[in-house]
């Protein structure tokens, strides 16, 4: 089953360690940011400053503008490469060489004095050099910002990948980790999933983690509930059966005796219509009976054994042949050797519903055929006749309790598919109702898997 | 033809006794597993219908010290117990056939039929069906008294059928009984032989085609 992944306790985890693992890792790139980066703009500044005193010394020493033009392209070289400078000398406040427009801070305390500006559209780092001689010289230099920006970035990519690299690692390890901590847990969870429904025996509850120990208990409890109920319920329904079939079996008894007896022919329409109603009523009530036994809530999984079909279907065959051949009815049976594990008195049930069907509604001429054998490596049971069938849209319908067909002749009280559908889901096999390429009814029951034999084995 | 009733249900003893009467069967009932054991020494019978859920002593226990003092007194349990365990168990312990109640009477007369039919068959070694005779021992078979000749394979196949009277014969084990080794003929040699058979038998006796399944000798033709 898939699950969204924040209902799941990997998802929960994640979900709380992430936000405060990626603010952590933001605050820590900060940090690495501030700390590295400050040298990079002192390393860059000093080169700055140390352009400007080479100007201003050679300016002291008198040189002409020309003069200091040389000295400030070859400063430039001291520079970083990729990075245009500019430089501006003035002598007592006034103009003596390099751009006349570069801007120039007031020196007081602090000397050199570095700041930030914008010099013909560019971001520039400017540094204001002043000499305390009568000349009072002052320089500045700018460079532009762009190759020490591409530096401070460089730094920070380094750090924030490598913070990024520490931030997934620790997330894997985190997935991981809780993947293996959680494995007890789906381990018990997988041991409760692949138990037949109808498991009610107790989970090792020594085995599971101190956590889950506690569901585990309870849940060992409400097993034990179930079972003690449905074991209470089975014995009340086979009480019920005793005490229901007893005085039906009585009634239809002498019901029996009356009509062999031989008494007018009036009189024998009636006791014969009797009998029928008595007849319904005992087979209703062993219908419920079945019905209410092979409810899942029925500890049934102890029941469960291999059952030869072809053997089934031979005794099946062999109890209903006289009704059928009364009913002037063809009833046989086609057996491709295969076994199944099943309930095994459910799925005679089954097959005697199946065929009792089949000859309560097959017209006489009919055929009705009892087939096993194996179908993409699942067995399958199935009863095919040639009747009226059943139309497509009450395929469906029909596997309700007490549905019956409207208009349909005779008497059966709808539970006869009903009993069916129900043992098909106890043993996870699929009920199929179609027809045979057209004409008449197909029922067939596909078992989950196969057992099969060797043909030697059903002589 | 005497019949032992083993049942605790007045209404349903009473009505099979009048019911088996009605055909000609003369019928003892007893109401207990201890009252029926001492009816058995006492007393001949060609069958038994036991009910499982007796008092005190069960039916299944009355079954078992039946089959240890007689071998070959046809049992049929009659009984309101429809599990599959009870069935096998049961039928494990010996007896011939396991009915559910309700149980039709035509049932249950058709059932003590066939199981007296067999019994005796064993007893004389002669099955007789309508006008077929089968003497198994003098391995003869007659048709309203005259003798009819068959061959070896018709006899064995017709042998197996008439101890099997009503149930379904697989052709494979038809095919054992006309064959030390099967595995040199088909299971078309058993078609072929029952095909003739029939052809002899004519109106005498029904062998029955299931299909998929085998023949079935009915047990009235």
């Amino acid at each position: 089953m898939i699950r969204p992944l924040w209902n799941t306790i990997r998802g929960r985890l994640l979900a709380y360690l992430l936000p405060p693992l990626v603010l952590l890792l933001a605050a820590g790139v900060y940090l690495d940011y501030e700390t590295g980066a400050a040298p990079v703009r002192d390393a860059y500044d000093h080169a700055l400053a140390s352009a400007a005193l080479a100007i201003a010394t050679h300016a002291q020493k008198g040189r002409q503008p020309a003069e200091l033009a040389r000295v400030a392209a070859a400063t430039d070289a001291l520079l970083h490469p990729g990075a245009r400078s500019y430089y501006v000398v003035l002598a007592s406040g006034h103009y003596l060489a390099g751009e006349a427009d570069l801007p120039v801070a007031r020196v007081g305390a602090r000397n050199p004095v570095f700041f930030d500006a914008h010099f013909r559209g560019e971001a520039v780092r400017v540094v204001t050099y002043s000499l305390t001689d009568p000349q009072r010289l002052t320089v500045s230099v700018a460079e532009s910002t762009a190759e020490r920006d591409r530096a401070t970035l460089r730094l920070l990519v380094s750090e924030v990948l490598t913070d990024v690299v520490q931030l997934v690692g620790t997330v894997a390890l985190v997935w991981i980790g809780v993947a293996l901590a959680l494995r007890p847990m789906l381990r018990l969870g997988d041991q409760i999933a692949m138990r037949s429904p109808r498991e009610l025996s107790p989970l090792d509850a020594q085995t599971a983690p101190g956590e889950v120990r506690l569901l585990v208990t309870e849940l060992n409890r409400l097993f034990a509930t179930l079972g003690e109920a449905s074991r209470a319920q089975q014995h009340f329904l086979a009480n019920a059966a005793h005490q229901m079939r007893t005085p039906l079996a009585g009634l239809l008894i002498q019901l029996d005796l009356l009509i062999a007896q031989g008494t007018d022919a009036n009189v024998r329409q009636e006791l014969l219509a009797l009998r029928r109603s008595a007849q319904n009523l005992a087979h209703t009530a062993d219908q419920l009976l079945t019905l209410a036994r092979a409810d899942p809530a029925v500890h049934l999984a102890d029941e469960f054994a291999t059952l030869n079909c072809g053997k089934l279907i031979e005794d099946v065959v062999a109890q209903n042949l006289d009704r059928a051949l009364l009913k002037g009815i063809d009833l046989g049976a086609q057996i491709e050797p295969v076994q199944v594990a099943c309930v095994p008195w459910l799925i005679r049930e089954v097959l005697m519903n199946l065929v009792d069907n089949a000859i309560r509604y097959v017209p006489a001429g009919g055929h009705v055929t009892v087939r096993c054998g194996v179908a993409g490596g699942r067995a399958y049971l199935a009863v095919e006749d040639d009747g009226p069938g059943i139309a497509p849209d009450q395929r469906q319908a029909v596997r309700q309790r007490f549905y019956r067909v409207p208009n349909t002749p005779g008497s059966g009280c709808g539970l006869g598919l009903a009993i069916v559908d129900e043992v098909a889901r106890l043993h996870g096999a699929n009920l199929e109702i179609g027809d045979c390429g057209g004409v008449g009814a197909r029922v067939r029951l596909r078992f989950p898997g196969a057992v099969e034999l060797p043909s030697a084995d059903t002589a | 033809m005497r019949v032992l009733i083993v049942e605790d249900d007045e209404v349903i003893a009473s009505t099979m006794s009048r019911g088996l009467a009605l055909h000609g069967y003369v019928v003892e009932h007893v109401s207990s597993a201890e009252a029926a054991s001492a009816a058995l020494l006492s007393e001949q019978f060609d069958l038994a219908i036991v009910d499982l859920g007796l008092p005190q002593e069960d039916g299944t226990s009355l079954v078992r010290r039946i089959r240890r003092t007689n071998k070959t007194l046809p049992v049929v349990v009659v009984t309101a117990r429809d599990s599959i365990a009870d069935r096998v168990d049961t039928l494990d312990l010996g007896a011939d056939d396991y009915l559910v109640k309700p149980v039709a009477l035509a049932e249950l007369l058709a059932r003590c039929r066939a199981h007296i039919r067999r019994a005796r068959a064993i007893a004389n070694s002669k099955v007789q069906i309508g006008s077929l005779g089968v003497d198994l021992e003098g391995r003869r078979v007659t048709v309203a008294d005259e003798s009819l000749d068959l061959t070896r394979r018709e006899w064995l196949v017709l042998e197996y059928l008439a101890t099997n009277v009503g149930r379904i014969a697989s052709k494979e084990r038809l095919l054992d009984a006309i064959s030390s080794a099967p595995q040199d003929l088909s299971l078309n040699s058993v078609e072929a032989v029952v095909s003739r058979l029939r052809a002899k038998l004519g109106k005498a006796a029904r062998i029955r085609t299931i299909r998929g399944l085998g023949y079935r000798l009915d047990d009235e033709p």
